[in-house]
């Protein structure tokens, strides 16, 4: 017999003549063994194109039909009432108001002549090296839940997030830096928080570790200034010492040889993720194409080229936020929308630009796109003043790098944009088309809670969207 | 179709006709016609579920599958049934048509009331829905009206409903009801052993007093092994401070167990430290991790606190202070409201009594969305509930049901329905038609004393609140007049002195014509404070102090004492079978019950009666049924969670999956046994402690020898004690209170956090230092920056066995961490002071405080030296910082304090011999 991978699958081929009780005490010594983890590299299920994830989290919401899916029908029908349907997609209580068109042009760019939004000028520069998604859909009109689900798979608040389960799965290549870096806006957390990068029932190692812009990176990576400098290694000798002997006195514990390489670490990690975020050894011309020396675009560009220098010194799995639902566009769109690409547009084409020029590209995933996309219709005003709602049923997202091809778009959304129609792309097909680029299939990419095979897609049916790869490989 | 035909069904799907596989088996309908992306068929296929095995169905042959579903006429619908309308009914209807609400007299839940009808006729007519009034308003979108739904987080009916609602009616509106869909539980299914009450087995003959290990050691001896030797004195003592009460012993505490010679040390010791009041909090913990405990809502940005959460903290650290035998200790927490009623219409209440319904707290405590409507919807209630459930059976029943919310369960036999009977138990406290909302979970109900001390402090600050608010009023005042005048002005001339006098007059003073002057006109005379400070910057810049000082004030306010609560409705509503958990797919109607597969004969079954009027005895019946002396699964979880924590590892493994997938125990006799024994010593926690940390098995050394391990490398067989690191808890209340800084203070309200510019969350010293972990104040959203790096866990919803990590993170934390360092230099204080100036002194001190041991000579040389060498970097220090500290006598504590820091970080003392 095979050795069965997981315990469902294990279960499922168990034939009626055994049964479980004896059988899974003969696995207990395999199954339960592992109680201590570690971030050390594991070995992908199949050998996957990319090797790190930069996810570009769009707060808020972008609209769908403002930036990347244009949609002629709705100018004709603009100022027509909504079906009943649609008015009672608006969720907080106002009344809809009236179908809205675009403020924005499209124009056919790149290569590949995908329509862009005039929203996005930088962006449309690498549209041949992106794959946006127009048919994603989600379950929830609320940013918590929709954050939840496009974090954990699921609405509610007690699931691992994606970038805990790809470290768990494939560890990381630095051991002087964490696995899983957040990079969340100096001006404060999103919305649910830390709980966006929880590592919920999966060992807490995996969750994310912030990572501020200012200052040193990790908390308590610096030495306490009160000790003097010479008083921290010699401590440090001490301890060192001490340890040793207490080692010595204990052969065979594995955990105390984990426990003191972890205090050789810490220190090797201070003088790491100090380098590894000090964006002044970048040069003038980087800088400059990331936008730091613009401040509308400083923040948000210097936590781009911060990413680009992770995953180039082995990081797994980087995540973006941005300010404040900064894309949450319920008032005045176009001033609105205008401020949120004005300040991630430029940066995120930069990273995309940057990492190609480096040979990057190839092994880095590049995710972007928010909880949910935007209705069609406006609320909140009229003319200037109006804005649009949460719209979950249909919306847009990128991918761009790690075998993802470029300069194309897969899906389709109805003709004013407000549910996707064709080839429609669940948060779960999401998720296991990031997981199959890392040489992760979600299928088995399990952890053994009560007893039970958890997986980032849980139950629910997902498919791999092979249209979107450069090399369709499905693990 | 091997497995799904008319012969023998498999989870009762005959796919060989059409209209069978319509009708589907346990989990629904396989198919719905038309719509391939929400057919149980499909989905199995394309999730590879379906067929198990190699052979899986190729991409062609699935989108043929795929198409001809597509294909079907979707009005190939089977007959409706009034138990589904009912449903559908129940989720858009009843929130104003029920119970609660009879709006326009009209009540929707039964046959009768609809036939009734309300002020505008009957709502049902049978067979002909265009006249049907509860058929032609949805079908109108008249109903429900949209505005209202939104506000009570109501979704419309789907087209699909709607046309449901019209064929049952059309069909007559049948009173007929759905065949039960169950999966059988075969006899076979019955003989598991996890579903079987325990046996008392003989206790095997072995050289030994302690039954315990007698058990162990027959197994230990079929390998040819037996125990490993004891482990020293000191050790001992170490390992028992911290098992038992979380802290290590005192300088004190380990001189008199040192001078203890006498043969039953060692077993005083242990019943010294069960009587301690620490033990409480120590175990607490353990039991709040099954619990999933927390102070905040944990969901959304805000992360809600819940403010009497504390109370059930509380409860769990007093009861099993008082050894309360594990069923009461169960059955409060199940069902606290439901022992008496004496708390109904009270104000104030005895402790005992407040006790016994803040016990209820273990039922809330999952993370909860739905304070806010636009988050309350019918999914995330259902959420709630089936999450509370999985707290409920993965601490209490050993039993994972989550699955069996969407489809029967793979492994056990545990079929969808009886997901919904547990569910019905908690239906009535938990209705999700008629819910109530975190904030409305509060009982106006309080200690005497704790009243009286609020009303106390807040008598004087109301009193300074008012008059602040007359303040603002009358800084207020003179703008107000100014907007009106300007607002006036653009009213036609004719109405505007009767709109000023209007507006002027008191709301509930105003004449006819007023109060149609004041709607008409509202917008112009409705002023508020933020129109003010638009408009007015003079308004704006006075204002400001006045209102900070008010909001400061109104800080101030002790709130007013609650007791946070679970209780009944009276009436629940329906309760369905869920058809893919999908909250709008009514299934079968299901009554609150337990487990098919636990029915035995040697139990009474579940039935419930309500023990007053008002409540339903669900479930006070849950704990009764659950509470027998010869249930299968309380008492074994019990003493199995029990044995993890002292030996860290389940004698069943998988702590809360006793089913077919869990890992089944490494010594069933012994798990029995101590089943059956806990039972005899009348469910008692401490006598189970007792009995197994006076074993042998609990003595031995954690020293490995290479020849054991090989023989028993999981330590199954209990051949030595695992060598452990403390825990996230354990770690900072040992850090706290061997520095000397433990304010011991028990109970109340929890110790508030310090969130620094870095985000590093530490926690507020009290006057009298730092309270234990557990008195913490537990927000899902700030965790405290030290346990979080020590895997603390994140209660999601709760945890039953906490995970160890070894990385870097936690080494800088104890390194660099502002607690620790402070810690140490508090504790060099007191060494400082205790020594006389004697270094070898000082080093013994610092030892036996944060090791539980005396160095060795070499061990005081390199630490007299460590010292030495230490006190000579700090007076350049000191120099450079122009510290107005006496020089010599600082730099000589300092130096004291990286001592202590070294220890405090060395592996010695977080790891636990």
């Amino acid at each position: 017999m095979n050795k069965p991978r997981t315990r469902r699958d294990f279960f499922s081929s168990v034939t009626n003549g055994l049964h479980g009780a004896a059988l899974a005490s003969l696995l207990g010594g395999d199954l339960y063994a592992r109680t201590s983890y570690d971030l050390k590299p594991q070995k992908p299920h199949f050998a996957g194109q990319a090797k790190a994830v930069i996810q570009l989290f769009m707060n808020g919401g972008p609209s769908q039909v403002d930036l990347f899916d244009p949609k002629p029908t709705l100018t004709r029908l603009a100022g027509t009432a909504p079906s009943r349907e649609l008015s009672f997609a608006i969720s907080n209580g106002q009344a809809a108001g009236v179908l809205m068109p675009s403020p924005y042009t499209f124009k056919k760019a790149g290569k590949c002549g995908m329509d862009i939004s005039s929203a996005l000028p930088h962006l449309a520069e690498c549209v041949d090296d992106i794959a946006v998604i127009k048919s994603m859909y989600g379950e929830h009109a609320n940013h918590e839940p929709a954050l939840f689900l496009m974090h954990t798979g699921r609405t509610i608040a007690s699931r691992p997030a994606i970038g805990a389960w790809v470290t768990y799965g494939l560890g990381t290549e630095n051991q002087n830096l964490p696995a899983y870096v957040v990079l969340d806006d100096p001006k404060g957390l999103p919305i649910n928080g830390i709980s966006n990068w929880q590592s919920a029932w999966l060992p807490p190692l995996y969750q994310g570790t912030r990572f501020r812009t200012e200052g040193p990176p990790v908390l308590n990576l610096e030495p306490r200034h009160e000790i003097p400098t010479p008083l921290v290694e010699a401590e440090r000798n001490l301890l060192r010492k001490l340890d040793a002997a207490h080692l010595a006195a204990r052969p065979n514990q594995p955990e105390l040889d984990a426990r003191i390489s972890s205090y050789e670490l810490a220190a090797r990690m201070q003088l790491a993720a100090s380098d590894a975020l000090d964006v002044k050894k970048e040069s003038d011309a980087t800088r400059e194409a990331y936008g730091l020396n613009d401040p509308q675009t400083a923040t948000y560009g210097k936590r781009c080229l911060m990413a680009r220098r992770l995953v180039e010194r082995g990081v797994r799995f980087v995540q973006l936020y941005i300010e404040d639902q900064i894309f949450d566009s319920h008032g005045n769109l176009e001033s609105s929308l205008n401020y949120a690409c004005g300040k991630t547009d430029k940066p995120a084409a930069a990273l995309l630009k940057d990492l190609k020029q480096r040979g990057l590209l190839d092994s880095t995933l590049v995710i972007w796109g928010g909880e949910f996309g935007r209705l069609p219709m406006s609320q909140g005003g009229t003319g200037k003043n109006a804005g649009r709602d949460h719209g979950p049923n249909g919306f847009s997202v990128w991918m761009a790098g790690g075998g993802v091809k470029g300069g194309v778009t897969y899906g389709e959304t109805d003709d004013i944009g407000f549910k996707s129609v064709e080839n429609r792309v669940s948060v779960h097909d999401f998720h296991a088309t990031i997981l199959n680029q890392l040489g992760l299939r979600h299928r088995d990419l399990v952890y053994d809670r009560h007893g039970l095979s958890e997986r980032l897609t849980d139950q629910f049916p997902a498919r791999v969207v092979t249209e979107i790869l450069s090399k369709p490989v499905v693990g | 179709m091997a497995c799904h035909n008319a012969a023998s069904p498999q989870a009762k799907l005959d796919l060989h006709t059409q209209e069978a596989a319509l009708k589907g088996g346990a989990s629904g309908p396989a198919i719905v016609p038309g719509d391939s992306a929400k057919s149980l068929l499909l989905d199995k296929v394309v999730s590879g579920q379906m067929p198990p095995g190699k052979v899986k169905l190729t991409a062609t042959e699935t989108d043929v599958l795929r198409q001809w579903i597509d294909k079907m006429p979707a009005a190939a619908t089977v007959a409706v049934s009034e138990t589904e309308v009912r449903g559908i009914l129940q989720a858009r209807c009843v929130v104003c048509h029920g119970s609660e609400k009879k709006s326009a007299g009209l009540d929707l839940r039964t046959m009768a009331s609809r036939l009734k009808g309300g002020k505008s006729g009957p709502a049902l007519i049978p067979g002909k829905p265009e006249q049907s009034p509860m058929y032609k308003r949805i079908a109108d979108g008249q109903m429900p009206p949209e505005k209202q739904a939104k506000e009570l987080a109501v979704e419309l009916p789907t087209d699909a409903e709607t046309e449901k609602i019209r064929a049952w009616i059309a069909a007559g509106a049948p009173a007929t009801t759905q065949p039960s869909v169950g999966m059988d539980i075969e006899p076979k299914d019955r003989e598991f052993w996890a579903f079987q009450p325990p046996k008392r087995p003989a206790v095997p003959t072995a050289n030994a007093s302690n039954p315990v290990d007698r058990f162990l050691l027959a197994r230990l001896r079929s390998k040819g092994l037996s125990f490993s030797p004891e482990a020293s004195k000191l050790a001992l003592l170490r390992r028992a401070h911290l098992d038992l009460i979380g802290i290590p012993p005192t300088p004190a505490e380990i001189k008199a167990y040192l001078a203890d010679t006498a043969p039953d040390a060692y077993e005083r010791l242990i019943d010294k430290l069960l009587s301690s009041p620490h033990y409480g909090e120590r175990w607490g913990q353990h039991w709040l991790d099954l619990a999933g405990y927390s102070d905040s809502e944990g969901f959304g940005q805000d992360d809600g606190i819940r403010r009497f959460a504390w109370r059930y903290r509380d409860y769990v650290i007093r009861s099993l202070n008082a050894d309360k035998p594990y069923t009461t200790f169960l059955t409060e927490q199940l069902a606290g409201d439901e022992l008496s009623n004496d708390w109904r219409s009270a104000k104030t209440a005895s402790p005992e009594v407040i006790d016994r319904l803040a016990a209820t707290g273990f039922l809330r405590t999952t993370p909860d969305p739905t304070n806010s409507n636009e988050r309350g919807l019918l999914a995330e209630r259902m959420n709630v509930i089936s999450e509370e459930l999985e707290v409920l059976t993965s601490s209490v029943m050993g039993l994972t049901v989550g699955c069996a919310r969407c489809h029967n369960h793979k492994y056990d036999p545990i079929p969808q329905r009886d997901h919904y009977r547990l569910s019905a138990i908690l239906q009535a406290a938990y209705d999700p038609y008629e819910w109530r909302s975190p904030n409305k979970r509060e009982l106006d109900l309080a200690p005497e004393d704790e009243r009286k001390e609020a009303e106390t402090i807040n008598a004087p600050i109301q009193a300074e609140l008012k008059k602040l608010r007359e303040r603002m009023a009358d800084l207020a005042k003179p703008f107000r007049a100014q907007l009106l005048d300007e607002r006036l002005k653009a009213l036609p001339e004719a109405v505007r002195e009767d709109v000023r006098a209007a507006s002027a007059t008191p709301a509930d003073k105003r004449t006819d014509l007023q109060k149609y002057l004041a709607t008409k006109f509202k917008a112009a005379i409705e002023i508020n404070d933020r129109q003010l400070e638009r408009k007015y910057p003079d308004y704006a810049s006075q204002a400001e102090p006045l209102r900070r000082e008010l909001e400061a004030t109104r800080r101030k306010m002790k709130p007013v004492p609650h007791v946070r609560v679970l209780t009944d409705n009276a009436e629940p509503s329906t309760h369905y079978l869920l058809r893919r958990g999908d909250p709008a797919s009514f299934g079968e109607v299901v009554e609150p019950g337990t487990p098919g597969i636990l029915d035995h004969p040697a139990l009474k079954p579940y039935k419930p009666e309500p023990p007053y009027p008002g409540s339903t005895g669900r479930r006070l019946a849950l704990a009764k049924w659950l509470t027998q002396p010869n249930h299968p699964l309380t008492a074994r979880v019990a003493v199995n969670q029990l044995w993890m924590r002292h030996f860290g590892r389940g004698i069943v493994p998988t702590v809360a999956n006793f089913g077919r997938a869990g890992a089944g125990p490494t010594n069933p006799e012994l798990l029995d046994w101590l089943s059956t024994e806990f039972v005899e010593k009348g469910w008692s926690m401490k006598a189970m402690h007792r009995l197994m940390m006076t074993s042998r098995a609990y003595r031995q050394t954690s020293k490995v020898d290479t020849a054991v391990t090989a023989a028993d490398p999981e330590n199954a067989l209990v051949s030595r004690m695992p060598l452990r690191r403390m825990d996230a808890e354990t770690l900072y209340d040992s850090l706290v209170s061997v520095a000397g800084r433990l304010d011991t203070k028990p109970f109340g309200p929890p110790a508030e956090l310090d969130i620094k510019e870095t985000k590093e969350v530490s926690v507020k010293a009290t006057k009298d230092g730092f309270r234990r972990s557990i008195y913490v104040l537990h927000r899902r959203q700030t965790p405290v920056s030290l346990m979080d790096a020590f895997d603390h866990p994140a209660m999601t919803p709760n945890c039953t066995e906490r995970r160890q990590s070894n990385v870097a993170t936690q080494a800088l934390h104890m390194m660099n961490g502002s607690m620790t360092w402070e810690l140490a230099r508090y504790m060099a204080g007191r060494v400082v002071d205790d020594s006389d100036g004697d270094r070898a002194r000082q080093v013994e001190l610092i030892y036996l405080r944060a090791l539980s041991r005396m160095p060795s000579a070499d061990e005081v040389k390199t630490g007299v030296e460590a010292i030495q060498s230490f006190k000579e970097a700090w007076p350049a220090r000191l120099a450079s910082d122009n510290s107005a500290a006496p020089r010599t006598i600082t730099a000589n504590w300092l130096a004291v304090a990286n001592f202590c820091h070294a220890i405090l970080n060395s592996a010695e003392f977080s790891f636990i011999d």
